[in-house]
């Protein structure tokens, strides 16, 4: 290969440097805009510092290449070599600082995000501080109308639980963790038979449960369980009487001592009570039905056994021995029709059609107390009437209601024996538009195991022979054909009765005509 | 005292009758040559660094920074040139270039070799640097523009 011109190269490089210096000057100009518009920048900042070395490479490059053409042409070459060191010097410097300033750009970059970052936390830290700041001064400034209206607020709350408290018609109870009473409502005091709450609280819950099984099975439900529904027991009042209750109760952690309870007792003897009387009524139904089918069944052949027994008394009136056999047949068949009858009477199906009328409940029982008064008294047994005046009228057969009277006051004859006395009351109440008739005795009471068992047809208590044991049994069926009531109560509860030494009482209502 | 008085007397007689310098260094010739090598070096691995930097920290897409990346590239290109024709040029033999009085005679003389090609062509160093800070002119006009179309 020949040899190569070098005044391409030299060429390359005069216009190289015009336009390395003519863009260099561009480059600062534009970086030195840029920085103006956001002398805090850091690129910006960078760029500018880069544009200007680059400017003096530019300057120094240019000279160098450019300035031998003109010594070289102006005959003045050692100047060039004068000049040249310089030249070199110099562009060695620009190298180096743009080198730096290549270096340094991203570690002052890197050091200002840290800077920002931390200056960024701090202004979130400030702003933070500043909210919780003005929230504080809000709280300041809001806190005695807040603590006013929480106080509001929970005086209304506490108001309304109280109210519920105080006015419910259920016991409201709360226990602590020895099993003790802690406090409880009106209605759970008078539920438990005491008049003040201070004679309750403090005594173990187990006190009031007549069955000490009961309260072991409910303590421990409540305890494996932390609750208890409707769990159903007997509670003994401060009088000694019985009371059926259903309980729901939680258990409720009381501190470092262990677990306590709440909980509603619900008084449910009055639908006990119903509920035992409707299951008697039923009971009783059923028995009329059947005395009712087996009277029937009797009555008729009893009919012909008395209507033949009559029969040949006419036809053997001679035979004086066979007719008085015959008589005790006829009196027997009689007896049997009575018995008859008294079923009938029991289930009400004797006589389709009874003589109701108006009839004053008191002019019954004077009537027929002035008949039997002279008995009674014979056995020392005296009859105390308490009748109310104004009785309205009750629409009933005089006669079945006599002899109910007549049972009841049998019956409580039979009880007291000698010497002793009956009271008789009656009332008329109003909010049940029924007039009751009450008979009281102070005989030797009913006891509680036949209680139930006393209006059961031919049960009865005394010797055979003496009683059919259907008196009360008519009586009942009688009271029931009147759309009435009768009870029985041994002794009664109220004090009244008890006053006067009453051990068992009968009460029947009867609704009023209208 | 005496002690004072004789380090006096021995400083002002350094003081007074010097010897040859030893603590100055001294400069020769191609020392200018490496130091302006070594700063082409330096301006080079500042560049990489640079690079590197952009790789773990990456910038918004734009055109000031591909401009800029594109600028930085080529001064890398042109440093890489200039350094390899200052080590080819301290290899060239005297006589390889011709250059008599009248310039647009010189000459690279032959023999060729690669060496000496690859002297030739790297001598047009401003196709690299040229085109290097036309990019930057470009990239400063780009953030110029963008930061106007920000500001709104």
């Amino acid at each position: 290969m020949k040899a190569l011109p070098l005044f391409p190269i030299y060429i390359s490089d005069f216009v190289g440097s015009i336009l390395m210096l003519v863009f260099s000057l561009q480059a600062y100009r534009w970086a030195n805009k840029l920085r103006s518009s956001q002398p805090q920048n850091v690129l910006f900042m960078y760029l500018f510092g880069l544009s200007l070395a680059l400017v003096a490479l530019s300057v120094s490059r240019s000279a160098g290449h450019m300035l031998r053409f003109v010594f070289v042409y102006a005959g003045v070459p050692e100047w060039w070599h004068v000049m040249a060191p310089w030249s070199g010097g110099f562009n060695t410097m620009t190298f180096v600082a743009v080198g730096v300033l290549t270096f340094y750009y991203p570690n002052v970059r890197r050091a200002l995000e840290l800077v920002e970052e931390d200056a960024r936390k701090l202004r979130q830290a400030h702003e933070e501080l500043e909210k919780a700041h003005a929230e504080l001064k809000e709280l300041t400034r809001t806190l005695e109308e807040r603590v006013r209206q929480r106080t509001h607020e929970l005086i209304v709350s506490e108001q309304k639980f109280r109210r519920l408290f105080e006015s419910s018609e259920d016991g409201v109870f709360f226990c602590d963790a020895h099993g003790r009473l802690s406090d409880i409502n009106p209605s759970g005091v008078e539920m438990l038979g005491y008049k003040d709450k201070e004679e309750v609280i403090g005594r173990p819950m187990s006190e009031f449960f007549l069955d000490p099984e009961d309260w072991q099975l409910y303590y421990q439900r409540l305890m494996r369980d932390g609750y208890i529904k409707d769990f159903e027991t007997r509670f003994k009042r401060a009088d000694g009487s019985v009371i059926y209750v259903i309980i729901s109760a939680n258990a409720i952690e009381c501190g470092r001592n262990g677990y306590g309870c709440e909980g509603l007792i619900k008084d449910i003897t009055h639908f006990k009570k119903m509920t035992e009387k409707l299951i008697y009524s039923e009971k009783m139904a059923s028995l009329g039905q059947l005395a009712a089918g087996i009277a029937h069944e009797i009555n008729t052949p009893l009919g012909i056994i008395l209507g033949y027994a009559q029969l040949l008394k006419e036809e053997f009136v001679g035979n004086k021995e066979l007719v008085e056999e015959l008589g005790i047949i006829e009196n027997q068949a009689l007896i049997c029709r009575k018995i008859v009858s008294d079923l009938l009477s029991f289930a009400r199906s004797s006589d389709p059609r009874p003589e109701k009328e108006l009839l004053s409940v008191n002019d019954c029982i004077r009537h027929t107390v002035d008949m039997v008064r002279h008995t009674f008294e014979m056995d020392d047994i005296h009859i105390h009437l308490h009748l109310q005046e104004d009785l309205p009228p009750v629409f009933a057969d005089q006669d079945r209601l006599n002899q109910v009277i007549v049972n009841l006051l049998n019956n409580s004859r039979d009880a007291i024996g000698h010497g002793g006395e009956i009271h008789i009351w009656t009332y008329f109440d109003e909010t049940e538009c029924l007039v009751t008739i009450e008979i009281g005795d102070t005989g030797s009471g009913i006891p509680p195991e036949v209680k139930d068992k006393i209006f059961d047809p031919f049960f009865t208590t005394k010797p055979p022979g003496q009683g059919t044991g259907l008196g009360l049994s008519v009586s009942y069926g009688i009271i029931e054909e009147h759309e009435g009531s009768i009870e029985v109560f041994s002794p009664p509860e109220e004090e009244k009765y008890k006053r006067l030494g009453i051990k068992t009482l009968f009460r029947i209502k009867l609704p009023v005509a209208f | 005292m005496k002690g004072l008085f004789l380090l006096v007397c021995w400083g002002l007689l350094f003081f007074f009758c010097p010897s040859e310098a030893r603590a100055v260094q001294i400069h020769g010739p191609p020392e200018g040559l490496y130091v302006h090598m070594m700063a082409h070096v330096f301006f080079t691995a500042s560049i990489l660094f640079f690079f590197y930097w952009l790789r773990k920290h990456p910038v918004p897409e734009g055109k000031g920074w591909r401009y800029l990346k594109l600028s930085l590239l080529f001064f890398l290109l042109w440093n890489l040139d200039t350094l390899m024709i200052h080590i080819l040029s301290i290899r060239l033999p005297e006589e390889a270039l011709s250059r008599p009085s009248e310039i647009w005679h010189h000459r690279l003389m032959p023999p060729i070799t690669w060496e000496r090609f690859l002297y030739y062509v790297g001598r047009f160093d401003h196709l690299f640097c040229v085109p290097a800070i036309w990019f930057l002119v470009q990239s400063l006009k780009s953030f110029l523009a963008e930061e106007a179309s920000a500001a709104g």
